[in-house]
C-alpha cells in the first residue's frame, strides 16, 4: 500500500471511528442522560385517590407546597427541602432574597390551594371547604410566620405542617 | 496554579530558546534543569497557595529553558534534526498524556508534595549527560551548535497546535474532574482510569512510521481527539467503562496530532530551539485558553445540574409510596446531608442510614436511594457535557489551519 493510500485510510478511519462513537453514544441515550425535569408547581397536580386522614394530609401538604412554590417562583422540591429544618429555611431565604412576610404569604396561598385541590379531589366537601378557606385567609401574617417558625419543620410531620388547618380537617372530614 | 504554570511556559519558551542559543544549549539545559529541580523542591515545601504558585512559575521558566535547549542538543545525539524533532514531539505528546495519571497516583499513594519531589531526581538524572556538554562549552567557549538566522515560525502549524492543545487540556482536565468531583472516584481510581489515554498514545505514536504524511496524521489526530471529546460529551451512563473508547480515541489522536504538528512547525526551519520554543509556547497558550474557556462553563453547569438533580431526587421521594412520616424523615436527612457536602456532587447513600428494619420499608428506601443517586449521577455527568462539547469544537477548529497549511506550503 502506498503512502497516499495509507494517509487516506488513516483520515477515513478517524472520521468513521469518530462518527461511530458519537452515533452509538447518541443512540444509547447520551443526549437525554440528564436529571428528570420537575413539574411546574403552578400546574395542577391530580391527587392520587387519597384514603384516610394520613393520605389526605400528605396530599394536602404536597398541594400546599406546590401553591407556595408557585408563588415564590421556585420548584416544589426546592421549597420542600428549604422547609425541612430552620437552618435550611434560613439558607433558602438568603439565597432567594425572601422575607419572612413573603414566605408566610406564599405558605398561606399554598394552604388555600391545597383546600381547593382537596375539594376538587373529593376529599373535602364544598360545604366544609368554605369555612376552612376563611380560617386560612384570616390567619394574620405574623401567625403565618409563627406557623413556619414554631414548627421544627413544615415537613417534620403532617401535624406540624397543617397547624391550625389540621384541627379543622379532623373536624370537617367525613 | 495550572493556568499560571502554562501561562509562564507559553511566555517564556521563545525567550528561553533565544537565551539557550546565546549561552549554549548545554549550559542552558543544565541551568534550566537546576532551576526546575530547585523550584520543584520549593513547590513541595510550600505551605501556602501563593508560594506554591510562585514556585510553579519559576519552575515553568526552568522547564522552558531546559526543554528548548535540549531540542538543540538532540540532533547530535540521534543523528538528524528530523529524527530529533520527531523524538522531541513524541516525548511531549507522551508527557501530556501521562501527567494526570502519574500525578493522581502519586497524590493518592504518597502526597501531593511527592509530585514535585519526584521531579528532582529525574531532573538531576537528565542533567548528568548534559553537564559534559556544558563543561565543553565553558572550556572551549564554542557553542555546540552553529548560530543561524532564525526564520519565521510556522504560523498555521503553531495555531493548530494551540487549538488542539486547548481541546486536549479540556479532555484531561475535565475528565479527571468528572471522575473525582462528579462520580466521586478516589484520585488513585481516577488515575487508573485516565491511564488509558497514555497507553493509547503509545499505540498512536506507532502509526507515525506507517503514515509519513504529517498533514494526514495531524488531520486524523484532530478528528480522533474531537470525536473522543464528542463521546465524552454524550456519555449515556455514569459508568467508567464508557469513558474507555473516547479515551482510546483521544490518546491515539493526541499522539498523532501533536507529533505531526510539532514536526511540521520544525521542518526545514532553523534553529530548532527557537522554533521548538514557538511550539512549546503555542501548546501551553492553548492549554491556558482551553482551561479558561471550559472552567466557567462547567463551574456554572455543575452547580445548576446539582440543583436539578437534587430537585429530581426530591420529587422521586415526595411522589413515592413510602409512608409519609418516613418520607419526611428522609427529606430532612437528605437536606442535612447536602448541607454538609458544601456544594459538591454528593454520594447520597449515608443520608439513608440507618435503613428501616421493616422489610417492605427497607426495600422501598433502597429503591429510593438508587433512584436519587441515579438522578445525581445524571446531573454530574451532564454538567460536563457542554464543556466537553466546546473542547470538541475547538479540536475541530484546528482542522482549518491544518487544511490551510498544505495550500500555503504549495
Amino acid at each position: 500500500m502506498n503512502a497516499e493510500r495509507r494517509s487516506l485510510l488513516l483520515v477515513g478511519g478517524a472520521i468513521i471511528s469518530a462518527m461511530l462513537l458519537v452515533g452509538i453514544y447518541l443512540a444509547a441515550g447520551g443526549a437525554s442522560y440528564t436529571p428528570e425535569k420537575t413539574q411546574d408547581p403552578c400546574k395542577h397536580r391530580a391527587w392520587r385517590n387519597p384514603e384516610g386522614l394520613q393520605q389526605i394530609a400528605e396530599q394536602f401538604t404536597l398541594s400546599a407546597l406546590d401553591g407556595a412554590a408557585c408563588q415564590l417562583g421556585v420548584s416544589r422540591e426546592t421549597l420542600a427541602r428549604a422547609l425541612a429544618t430552620p437552618e435550611s429555611r434560613e439558607r433558602f431565604k438568603k439565597r432567594y432574597d425572601i422575607s419572612d412576610a413573603k414566605l408566610a404569604k406564599a405558605v398561606r396561598a399554598g394552604l388555600l390551594r391545597a383546600v381547593d385541590d382537596a375539594e376538587e379531589a373529593g376529599a373535602l366537601s364544598p360545604i366544609l371547604a368554605a369555612p376552612l378557606r376563611e380560617t386560612l385567609r384570616s390567619i394574620p401574617l405574623d401567625q403565618a410566620i409563627e406557623l413556619i417558625n414554631n414548627a421544627e419543620s413544615l415537613l417534620d410531620n403532617v401535624e406540624g405542617f397543617l397547624g391550625p388547618a389540621q384541627s379543622f380537617l379532623e373536624q370537617l372530614l367525613p | 496554579m495550572l493556568v499560571s504554570f502554562n501561562l509562564v511556559m507559553a511566555l517564556a519558551a521563545v525567550p528561553a530558546a533565544h537565551l539557550a542559543r546565546r549561552v549554549g544549549p548545554g549550559r542552558a539545559a543544565a541551568v534550566g534543569l537546576a532551576v526546575f529541580a530547585g523550584a520543584g523542591l520549593a513547590c513541595a515545601a510550600s505551605d501556602q497557595l501563593s508560594t506554591l504558585i510562585a514556585a510553579r512559575c519559576v519552575q515553568a521558566v526552568g522547564g522552558a529553558l531546559a526543554v528548548t535547549a535540549v531540542l538543540e542538543l538532540l540532533p547530535a545525539t540521534v543523528g538528524s534534526e528530523r529524527r530529533a524533532a520527531a523524538l522531541w514531539a513524541t516525548a511531549g505528546a507522551t508527557g501530556a498524556a501521562l501527567g494526570p495519571a502519574i500525578g493522581g497516583l502519586l497524590t493518592e499513594l504518597v502526597s501531593w508534595q511527592s509530585i514535585f519531589l519526584v521531579q528532582v531526581p529525574i531532573a538531576i538524572a537528565a542533567a548528568v549527560p548534559i553537564l559534559a556538554v556544558a563543561r565543553h562549552e565553558a572550556a572551549t567557549g564554542v557553542l555546540s551548535t552553529e548560530l543561524r538566522q532564525t526564520g519565521r515560525p510556522h504560523f498555521l502549524a503553531n495555531l493548530a497546535l494551540a487549538l488542539v492543545s486547548a481541546a486536549i487540556a479540556g479532555a484531561l482536565f475535565l475528565l479527571v474532574l468528572l471522575l473525582i468531583e462528579g462520580w466521586r472516584l478516589s484520585p488513585i481510581g481516577a488515575a487508573i482510569v485516565v491511564s488509558v489515554m497514555p497507553l493509547a498514545a503509545l499505540l498512536g505514536s506507532r502509526l507515525d512510521r506507517l503514515v509519513p504524511s504529517a498533514r494526514a496524521r495531524a488531520a486524523a489526530g484532530a478528528i480522533l481527539v474531537s470525536g473522543g471529546l464528542g463521546g465524552l460529551a454524550l456519555l449515556p451512563r455514569a459508568e467508567v467503562a464508557l469513558t474507555v473508547p473516547p479515551q482510546v480515541m483521544i490518546g491515539i489522536g493526541l499522539a498523532l496530532v501533536l507529533s505531526a504538528l510539532t514536526e511540521t512547525a520544525l521542518s526545514g526551519r532553523a534553529p530548532q530551539a527557537i522554533h521548538g520554543g514557538w511550539t512549546i509556547s503555542a501548546r501551553h497558550a492553548g492549554v491556558v485558553i482551553g482551561i479558561l474557556a471550559v472552567t466557567p462553563i462547567f463551574t456554572h453547569d455543575i452547580a445548576q445540574q446539582r440543583h436539578d438533580a437534587i430537585d429530581a431526587g426530591t420529587a422521586v421521594i415526595l411522589d413515592s409510596k413510602v409512608p409519609p412520616l418516613l418520607k419526611l424523615d428522609l427529606a430532612q436527612k437528605i437536606e442535612s446531608h447536602l448541607a454538609g457536602e458544601k456544594g459538591k456532587v454528593p454520594t447520597i447513600g449515608p443520608a439513608f442510614e440507618p435503613l428501616p428494619s421493616d422489610p417492605e420499608e427497607h426495600d422501598q428506601v433502597v429503591e429510593l436511594r438508587e433512584e436519587l443517586q441515579d438522578q445525581l449521577n445524571r446531573g454530574a455527568t451532564h454538567a460536563f457535557s457542554p464543556s466537553f462539547g466546546l473542547a470538541a469544537l475547538i479540536g475541530l477548529l484546528s482542522l482549518i489551519p491544518i487544511g490551510l497549511a498544505r495550500r500555503v506550503e504549495l
